[in-house]
């Protein structure tokens, strides 16, 4: 019985272990990142669908959910460059993993879709981000550049061709179209789905519980116990059933 | 409902602006000081004030004579109206004539349409509330469908002295400007009728001496392939993809519930990953 108990303990003890999985520059990024993306959302939204013209008098009028939209637009260029400045090691780091594609990322899908709906699923070994999160980030990456580019002409047409501010509109359209279709997926994940919610407040605060990180991206825990920055957790309790 | 054409043959325009002043007039247009611009011309192009503008153009032929060739330039009121595809509250619309008309009561004041419109005849006019507060509105010629409505003819056309300007069934007008070119030709041997397919043919039909670059206009104007690629496919892809990822985690939602319904997971043996 007492030992029991000690081994309870022992596993809330490491259940209470955080570590460090976001620099302060990510959480900021994420987070303006995040803010500003749906506040363009929204305040654009009623000249997406008629339904939403409600929006309107809510935003103080056309005019000025304009001008919310212009302030946000500024705001959603931000990111990118606080991230540059204050860690470009993890930035750089970000990029590596972005590009770097092996067998283990494919296998991450298909139990990947497994998880999503409930079943039985196994985790596939994945380093500081896993596979769906690099697809996240590349599709958020692309469809920023379309949004931002093509905001430019929209913004300022007397500065540009009249076909590139036509077209502008069609980039812009795309752009957001296919950023809500996958930020929709990206939420869902982190705040409803249970298996990754450590993952929101991770991003909110930039710790971890160090048992979720070792599960979900094993390679890149070894790798900084290797480095002796994070504890070891081999409670054979956690390799229960494994 | 039969369809109407403003006819406008360039050839018998003396360029006395009197349509300019009618449209001012019947519209409460206010007037727009100008800078002189070395030719007789008034304003360079429609503005959100000036629904149409006289033209005033010094042409040298390929005989190397020189031509003096007017053009009353206002809205065309296009079949295929790229302004009425862009414009994101429906605020633009074709009337039962045939005119292309803005719902000034819905207009958002974006600009989409000016930036669309094949001929660059919308304008954005800022207006202040009695707050102070700006907003804008497009502004375009009506085709003065109040007038058609009561059984008159645009104020334009009522005024032309010269039979410059007619107003009246699209066949008979269409058909008008193509025995008048025949006529002309001599003269000019370049005329033609412009009623560009591009746009679905407009309610806005020219006799013109000289090709359409000649008088500035797009000799193949259309509705621009971005705003079909916009309007046709991206929004409506746009919209069915959000609703699908959407559906996918409703879908994922309610299986959770059903097939993992002890909740293995974070609390009883730490985490997903032992599963």
């Amino acid at each position: 019985m007492k030992m029991e108990v000690e081994a309870m303990s022992k596993q809330q003890h490491k259940h209470d272990v955080q570590v460090k999985r976001f620099s302060k520059a990510f959480v900021w990024a994420h987070a303006i990142n995040a803010i500003s993306f749906f506040a363009l959302y929204i305040t654009a939204l009623p000249m997406y669908t008629e339904f939403f013209d409600w929006l309107y008098p809510v935003l103080g009028g056309p005019a000025n959910a304009r001008l919310l939209h212009r302030i946000f637009a500024v705001a959603f260029v931000s990111p990118t460059i606080i991230y540059l400045i204050f860690d470009f090691k993890g930035f750089m780091n970000w990029m590596k993993e972005l590009v770097t594609w092996k067998k283990r990322d494919l296998q991450f899908f298909t139990e990947f879709v497994k998880e999503l709906f409930g079943f039985k699923f196994k985790h596939v070994r994945q380093t500081f981000f896993n596979a769906g999160e690099k697809i996240n980030s590349i599709i958020q990456i692309l469809t920023a550049m379309l949004i931002i580019g093509s905001g430019f002409p929209m913004w300022f047409p007397q500065f540009f061709p009249r076909a590139v501010v036509q077209w502008g509109y069609f980039f812009h359209n795309v752009g957001f179209g296919l950023a809500i279709a996958v930020v929709v997926g990206h939420i869902y994940l982190s705040v409803i789905h249970k298996h990754s919610r450590p993952g929101y407040s991770g991003v909110v605060t930039g710790k971890v519980p160090a048992w979720w990180a070792k599960s979900h991206y094993p390679d890149w825990y070894d790798e900084e116990v290797k480095k002796g920055n994070f504890p070891k957790l081999d409670d054979p309790k956690h390799k229960k059933g494994a | 409902m039969t369809k109407y054409v403003k006819y406008v043959d360039v050839t018998k325009c003396d360029g006395c602006r009197a349509c300019m002043v009618a449209c001012k007039n019947w519209n409460d247009l206010p007037a727009e000081p100008t800078e002189f611009l070395g030719s007789v011309q008034s304003h360079v192009k429609t503005t959100a004030d000036t629904w149409n503008v006289l033209q005033y153009i010094e042409h040298e032929n390929g005989k190397g004579d020189l031509e003096y060739l007017f053009r009353h330039s206002s809205c065309f009121h296009c079949t295929d109206a790229a302004c009425e595809k862009v414009c994101p509250e429906n605020a633009i619309s074709y009337t039962k004539y045939g005119s292309v008309v803005i719902d000034q009561d819905k207009c958002v004041g974006c600009g989409y349409c000016v930036q669309n419109c094949p001929f660059e005849v919308i304008s954005l006019k800022e207006y202040k509330d009695k707050n102070g507060k700006e907003y804008r509105k497009a502004h375009k010629c009506t085709m003065c469908t109040d007038r058609i409505d009561e059984g008159l003819q645009p104020a334009c056309v009522t005024t032309c002295h010269t039979g410059a300007m007619e107003f009246g069934n699209r066949e008979v007008m269409i058909q008008k400007a193509e025995k008048r070119v025949k006529e002309i030709q001599g003269r000019y041997p370049n005329a033609m009728v412009y009623n560009p397919e591009g746009v679905g043919g407009t309610h806005t039909v020219y006799v013109l001496a000289e090709k359409p670059s000649v008088y500035g206009l797009p000799e193949n104007p259309k509705v621009p392939t971005s705003a079909v690629a916009w309007k046709d496919y991206a929004q409506p892809i746009g919209k069915m993809m959000l609703g699908a990822t959407t559906m996918a985690l409703v879908g994922a939602f309610v299986t959770n519930k059903l097939f993992n319904k002890e909740g293995k997971g974070l609390d009883e043996n730490g985490g997903g990953s032992d599963e």
